[in-house]
């Protein structure tokens, strides 16, 4: 399809409505953040959204969209529950649920220096499963115990000791999503989730210990626990080898299923089924299960940082918030003045609920919800706040975008000099795999502050906080 | 890792996609092309030179299509990573068998401890359907696959 994009007002891109699409597509975006790469297909995808059944508004881009498969990853789209519309495990993503969650320590940067953080990232590189082969922080019992893991989320974590029930009240859902079906888990999902739980995993996902280099907003800035110059700890995961197993399951039979619901698609992996369908509510039971696994994941490993923290600077950790990027949720939005239940797809992009939503917690609700956006180990990350009337489901940013491909990075840039460049701008690198770390590189991303400031011009979020990289643990 | 194009013999090549890994390899044979992928796949994130070796292992990979066998190899990789710790240090493909909407391959791996394996690169944890394909053309077969990393 030749995709034509219009400049539909500062920074907002349209794509005209033509068969199959449904809707337009909306892209959120300065003209230097829009996908550059030759071949790069994301706006296609964007396009390719657009013709799902029962979707409604429309298919929506956030300023870091880049090339995915099937949905384009910062892709937002909404089906109409009541008429007709889909769910597609892959506007989710094979990583279910993968999200950041921020924690922040008593100190600050000024108060430890750079010998204690160098020692803190020791432990971190210790303690941090990641990389390659088996093994989590947590060795559950059996399935039976991964059963109630899957119902129970980040709760079920805390109950056994790992954490402190303030960390429930900062994440998203209190840490745990109703309605996970585990009976609807695949036995390889659990085979390959058994022995995960409490671990980082590879390629994106980090444990990286920052800075708050730069305060927005003071106001929501200090009701979310954070000041300059403070110590924090951001981590990136997902639901691990359980959550891509669920994926792929759930796709495939969708995929064989298309012709009875008479459904065409342009690409195999936007495979769907109607929500209200046999099919559709048991991808969606298997998917909270996954959304749980998550949850618990990055519990376990703030446990383990907490640890570190502990003994290597003396102090504890605080969970500011924990958010997912990749989920569908049912929710009610109003779509032409009428209120409806809709299907909304995240797929790299965060849930952004504005100042006096009734899920924030009442601590935060004056506030709004905190919107974690992680950068490149090079350069910033940032967290932001949800606004009123975000017209994309109350949807913003996930991070800075890749802009280079793996193989590009591989061939631009060697693991041993960026290591060395990174250290000698004070960010102590642990990682897995030298060329993994290349992988990485920040060059491979778009600009971050470019981001957080395109996200903010849109009406999506606002800016809060940047922070900066101090040491970082990569899978 | 790149290669001289789908005119030679065999071989694999990673190409651009800003997601994941993205390969494609060619063969005369449509298994030996599913061969190369896989060698491909595991290539570029576990150097299995010094891994210890554990056994051999079969299976039976079923499909509608050849690309869909291509997936299931893939896939089978995948999860016997995670479930056992096991990755595969070398394979062998059996013919494809049956009709289209039933396909069928058998497979033997011959397994290495994934823990003994040096990190490389981004490990996979799926394989999607985008751009999915395995076919044959008058130079031989070509195939790609995309893989979640």
């Amino acid at each position: 399809m030749e995709i034509v994009l219009a400049e539909a007002g500062r920074n907002r891109w349209r794509i005209e409505p033509r068969p199959p699409m449904r809707v337009p597509g909306v892209v959120f975006a300065t003209g230097a953040l829009l996908p550059q790469a030759a071949g790069d297909k994301a706006l296609e995808q964007v396009a390719n959204v657009a013709a799902l059944p029962g979707i409604v508004r429309a298919s929506y881009a956030m300023p870091d969209v880049h090339w995915g498969y099937g949905f384009p990853i910062g892709g937002v789209a909404a089906t109409d529950v009541e008429r007709g519309g889909v769910v597609s495990p892959g506007g989710v993503g094979f990583d279910i649920s993968c999200g950041v969650r921020l924690l922040a320590a008593g100190v600050t940067r000024e108060e430890v220096g750079p010998e204690r953080i160098a020692r803190l990232m020791d432990l971190l590189d210790r303690m941090v499963p990641r990389g390659l082969g088996r093994g989590g922080l947590w060795e559950l019992d059996g399935p039976a115990e991964l059963d109630d893991l899957l119902l129970g989320g980040a709760r079920y974590a805390v109950e056994h000791g790992h954490g402190v029930p303030r960390d429930l009240e900062r994440c998203e859902d209190g840490g745990v999503l109703a309605g996970a079906a585990p009976a609807e888990v695949s036995t390889r999902a659990v085979e390959r989730g058994l022995q995960q739980v409490g671990s980082l995993g590879s390629a994106n996902h980090f444990l990286e210990v920052q800075a708050v280099d730069r305060v927005h907003d003071a106001s929501t800035a200090a009701a979310f626990g954070l000041r300059p110059g403070q110590v924090c700890v951001m981590i990136h995961c997902g639901s691990r080898g359980l959550g891509h197993q669920i994926c792929t399951d759930h796709v495939r039979a969708m995929d064989r299923e298309l012709h009875r619901h008479r459904i065409e698609l342009p690409d195999r992996q936007l495979a769907c089924t109607p929500v209200d369908s046999a099919r559709g509510r048991a991808y969606l039971g298997a998917m909270t299960a996954a959304a749980n696994y998550g949850r618990a994941n990055r519990q376990l490993l703030s446990e383990a940082a907490r640890r570190a923290f502990a003994a290597a600077l003396g102090v504890g950790l605080e969970l500011v918030y924990d958010v997912s990027h990749n989920l569908a949720k049912l929710e009610t939005h109003e779509v032409d003045g009428v209120a409806r239940t809709l299907c909304v797809h995240r797929k790299g992009a965060t849930r952004a609920l504005p100042p006096g939503d009734p899920e924030l917690p009442a601590d935060l609700r004056a506030a709004g919800q905190p919107v974690l956006v992680p950068g490149t180990m090079g350069t910033a990350s940032y967290v932001m706040v949800g606004l009123p009337g975000n017209e994309a489901f109350r949807s913003a940013c996930h991070g800075a975008g890749r802009v280079w491909s793996r193989h590009q990075a591989l061939r631009t840039v060697r693991g041993e000099q960026l290591k060395h460049d990174l250290e000698a701008h004070g960010v102590a690198v642990r990682p897995a795999s030298l060329r993994a770390l290349a992988e990485e590189a920040p060059e491979a991303y778009k600009d971050v502050d470019a981001v957080a400031a395109v996200t903010e011009a849109a009406g999506l979020a606002r800016q809060v906080a940047r922070l900066v990289p101090l040491g970082v643990v990569k899978g | 890792m790149d290669g001289p194009g789908p005119t030679g013999r065999s071989g694999h090549r990673s190409v651009p996609h800003t997601a994941d890994l993205r390969v494609e390899a060619w063969a005369p044979t449509p298994e030996g092309c599913i061969g190369e992928l896989v060698r491909a796949v595991v290539g570029s994130f576990a150097d299995l030179e010094g891994a210890r070796i554990v056994g051999e292992r079969g299976c039976t990979v079923f499909g509608a299509s050849d690309a869909d066998l291509l997936a299931g190899v893939l896939e089978e990789v995948v999860y016997r990573m995670d479930a056992t710790g096991e990755l595969p240090a070398a394979l062998a493909l059996g013919p494809i068998r049956g009709l289209d909407g039933a396909r069928s391959i058998e497979v033997r791996f011959r397994m290495a401890d994934a823990a003994t394996a040096a990190l490389v690169g981004a490990v996979p944890k799926a394989v999607s359907l985008h751009d999915l394909d395995l076919s044959g053309g008058p130079d031989g077969w070509t195939c790609r696959a995309t893989v979640d990393v």
